[in-house]
């Protein structure tokens, strides 16, 4: 496989989780808006997605649809949907005879359907749930176009490695804001709906309450978010993938690069399953998730250094 | 039955030849079915097959993007309804035509890049070869396989008042719209379902296998497999579509510049287990971006060091480098001569009459008659840098001769040619509208073949001549009919 067909595959999928994972993120937070009494703020969500920019959440003054719309359609926001999916489909472009034309239709339509400039003004007029539900269902229906028609080949392995990857930064993401909030707030290590809010935010809410009986606690809720095999938003679960669909690559590969990759999956893989996470509090725990923050970022570079050939 | 609004009102320009109408208004016979089959939809239905059209196109992504003010636009290559039809009888007489052009092409370029008899025969003067800035030293000498210059052709044709096919000029580099022909093709079965089959319509859909078999021939390395790739400039490029529709449809691998790196002369390509050899490359980047060692040193679309693989052997790349000489339209004039020249024929295909303006009689006879002549620069394409005599400002007009006057080689005049016209389904009724057809002719080693049918562009602007998609231009499904069954006899099955 072209080494920047494989890097287009990788993109492309990355770019797509990443859009779901934000449509998933602002929609619970526009839900709690609803219900928060007192005091709820999306300055979180501009944490990750907006580098922190804290001027600008100034600039937005916590309005709810604001930062909706900031965060789907406005094309000056990198990290908007619009970019996001602008950016996907580009890679897409330029790997079009490789997917299948059902895949490519699939995000053809999910890029119509973000731009379509009708939907500021719904986001504006209408229950933004139902609007970011449409855009959530074209990420459903491209999962699903992808499963059900891909070739079982190395794109899809490129593709599912990018997957995987970015859905584990992003979960750790969502774990060290949280935990960092902590810090400088400790009553909210008892705040339940705080947690709850983490939960859903990422899709684990139900998991958890079939896995843990004795309420929302932090320790569980890490514990869930990063060790739990059955969660599909968890770190390992992830971890497991990237190394399940890197194994594939063995004849795709030159056989440094894939010892090379295989040790540091490996390593990482480890690191998590071995390190006693109940022990971990406050700087360890900070130290913790850098760590494999750290060790996830390396693994997407030495892909695009042995694969992509952008050394 | 044809009482639908759309029938009425259909004013066939006086002295143009019309496709579907004859003189009084008689519909021409292989247009009958098609206007049955019409006649029984009402305008809502039509409107509807028109939207339905444009939302095929628009969801399979058949757009080209169009950069303004910064954000890209896309637009779908405007698709007019109705047919373009060509009898089968026409059709061997345009294809008999076009595989004579084409071989004495051939030859010419074999002939320009070695020994050059058709100079030293004083057929084509060697000034103006020289002075085409298409003509490239680097191929001097330079073998390709099989003495196969253009592999690739699409020579654009138009009819004249009488229904007689001429060529309006030939593309030799890398002519484009093929995918045009066969997306139309697909959208046509959508629109107008059992339509094709009854009106035993040849099918276009051929056309990537037979042109995968032609690259596959031409590789330098006697194996199995050979390594064949499109080269594009990438997504950026208007016509990406076409190459990604085109490498889907061979099965191969589309590259750009960046993915090719040329090693001990021999090109690779650069993949996740390493470098693997290149043989073929269907490139649809142009000369002068190839290889930034030998020509343009800025481009980055290209590939170093990819000339020198080239002319080593190394490599075979389709259409060869140096074609441009031939489609120029200053040497196009001398084509018939060529024919004559080469191949001992008579011209089957005629040119549009054409005055070199470097010959003062010609340029004085044309001076006084530029209301009647459409003047071009020699080496633009794309419809681009043209003056419309019947249609320019005294200034223009003032403006252009001065330009002529500096440099004449770099202009040819020609008639203004009524292009035929065709029905189009516009605003809800049947308009006249100019039409070309480019018929796209593939050269291998086993010789020329056409896939019956071609691309037919259409000046979807009223009055217009120009039907270059740059200049509002559309296109058409083109069809192609069986030969009709013999009257009496009942055709065996």
């Amino acid at each position: 496989m072209l080494s920047r067909v494989a890097a287009s595959f990788y993109w492309l999928s990355r770019y797509v989780e990443r859009s779901d994972g934000i449509l998933r993120m602002l929609k619970i937070n526009y839900a709690s808006s609803q219900d928060a009494i007192h005091g709820f703020t999306w300055d979180p969500v501009i944490g990750i997605f907006a580098g922190g920019d804290y001027e600008l959440a100034g600039k937005l003054q916590n309005d709810s649809r604001a930062v909706i719309k900031y965060m789907v359609s406005d094309k000056e926001n990198q990290n908007s949907i619009i970019s996001i999916v602008t950016m996907a489909r580009e890679n897409a472009r330029s790997v079009q005879e490789h997917i299948s034309t059902d895949l490519w239709q699939c995000l053809n339509e999910y890029y119509h359907t973000v731009k379509d400039i009708n939907l500021g003004v719904r986001f504006k007029k209408e229950d933004p749930i139902s609007v970011l539900d449409v855009l959530i269902k074209q990420v459903m229906l491209y999962y699903g176009t992808a499963e059900v028609t891909m070739e079982r080949g190395p794109g899809r392995s490129f593709m599912n490695i990018g997957k995987y990857l970015e859905r584990a930064i992003q979960s750790i993401d969502v774990l060290m804001i949280k935990f960092n909030s902590i810090s400088d707030n400790p009553d909210l290590i008892t705040d339940t709906t705080y947690w709850k809010h983490l939960l859903l935010s990422l899709g684990g809410y139900e998991i958890y309450l079939k896995t843990y009986r004795d309420g929302l606690e932090a320790q569980n809720v890490l514990e869930q978010v990063i060790l739990n095999n059955d969660f599909p938003r968890s770190v390992i679960y992830s971890v497991d993938h990237i190394q399940r669909y890197f194994n594939r690559l063995q004849n795709d590969s030159s056989l440094s690069a894939y010892q090379e990759v295989s040790f540091y999956i490996g390593k990482l893989q480890s690191r998590i399953k071995y390190t006693p996470l109940k022990t971990l509090q406050g700087a360890a725990l900070h130290e913790f998730l850098t760590g494999i923050k750290d060790e996830l970022y390396q693994i997407g570079n030495l892909l695009n250094e042995r694969y992509f050939a952008n050394s | 039955m044809q009482e639908s609004d759309f029938f009425n009102g259909y004013k066939a320009i006086s002295n143009v030849w019309d496709e579907m109408y004859a003189s009084n208004l008689a519909v021409r016979s292989p247009y009958e079915r098609v206007i049955d089959y019409l006649a029984l939809e009402s305008v809502e239905d039509l409107n509807k097959k028109e939207e339905l059209a444009q939302r095929l196109f628009m969801k399979q992504g058949i757009t080209f993007t169009v950069y303004n003010s910064g954000e890209g636009i896309e637009k779908i290559f405007p698709f007019d309804i109705i047919p373009r039809i060509i009898t089968s009888a026409e059709w061997d007489f345009v294809e008999k035509g076009i595989k004579q052009r084409l071989t004495a092409l051939n030859l010419f370029l074999k002939d320009i890049y070695h020994n050059q008899f058709i100079v030293k025969d004083n057929i084509v003067p060697i000034d103006v070869i020289y002075s085409c800035p298409h003509f490239l030293r680097e191929m001097y000498q330079v073998g390709v396989p099989y003495d196969i210059y253009v592999h690739i052709a699409g020579i654009d044709l138009i009819r004249d008042e009488n229904g007689d096919f001429l060529v309006l000029e030939d593309n030799l580099r890398t002519p484009s719209g093929v995918s045009y022909m066969l997306e139309n093709r697909e959208i046509t079965k959508r629109l107008f379902p059992d339509l094709l089959p009854s009106c035993g319509v040849r099918g276009v859909n051929e056309y990537p296998t037979l042109l995968y078999k032609n690259l596959q021939s031409l590789s330098p390395r006697q194996i199995s497999n050979p390594t064949v790739v499109l080269l594009s400039p990438g997504i950026y490029n208007s016509a990406y579509f076409e190459h990604t529709t085109l490498a889907r449809l061979m099965g191969v691998e589309l590259v750009e510049g960046r993915d090719l790196v040329v090693n001990n002369q021999k090109v690779y390509m650069k993949t996740t287990i390493g470098l693997q050899q290149v043989d073929v490359i269907y490139r649809r980047v142009d000369d002068e971006f190839l290889d930034p060692l030998v020509f343009k040193p800025e481009s980055i679309l290209g590939v170093a060091g990819i000339m020198g693989a080239y002319r080593k052997g190394n490599v075979a790349i389709v259409n060869a480098i140096g074609n441009g000489v031939a489609d120029d339209k200053a040497i196009y004039s001398y084509v018939p001569d060529m024919i004559r020249y080469y191949l001992n024929e008579e011209p089957i295909l005629k040119n549009v009459p054409t005055y070199r303006l470097s010959n003062p009689d010609a340029r004085e006879f044309v001076f006084a008659n530029i209301n009647k002549m459409v003047v071009k620069k020699t080496n633009e394409s794309g419809g681009y840098g043209m003056l419309m005599g019947h249609a320019a400002s005294e200034q223009e007009i003032e403006r252009y001769k001065q330009e002529i006057l500096k440099a004449p080689r770099n202009f040819i005049a020609q008639p203004t040619i009524a292009l035929s016209t065709a029905p189009c389904y516009i605003q809800g009724k049947l308009q006249p509208r100019r039409i070309d057809l480019r018929p796209y002719a593939l050269c291998g080693p086993s010789g020329i073949e056409i896939v019956p049918g071609g691309l037919t562009r259409v000046a979807l602007k009223e009055g217009s001549l120009v039907v270059n998609s740059s200049q509002g231009g559309g296109s058409k499904d083109t069809w192609v009919l069986t030969p009709p069954s013999p009257k009496g006899e009942v055709t065996k099955i």
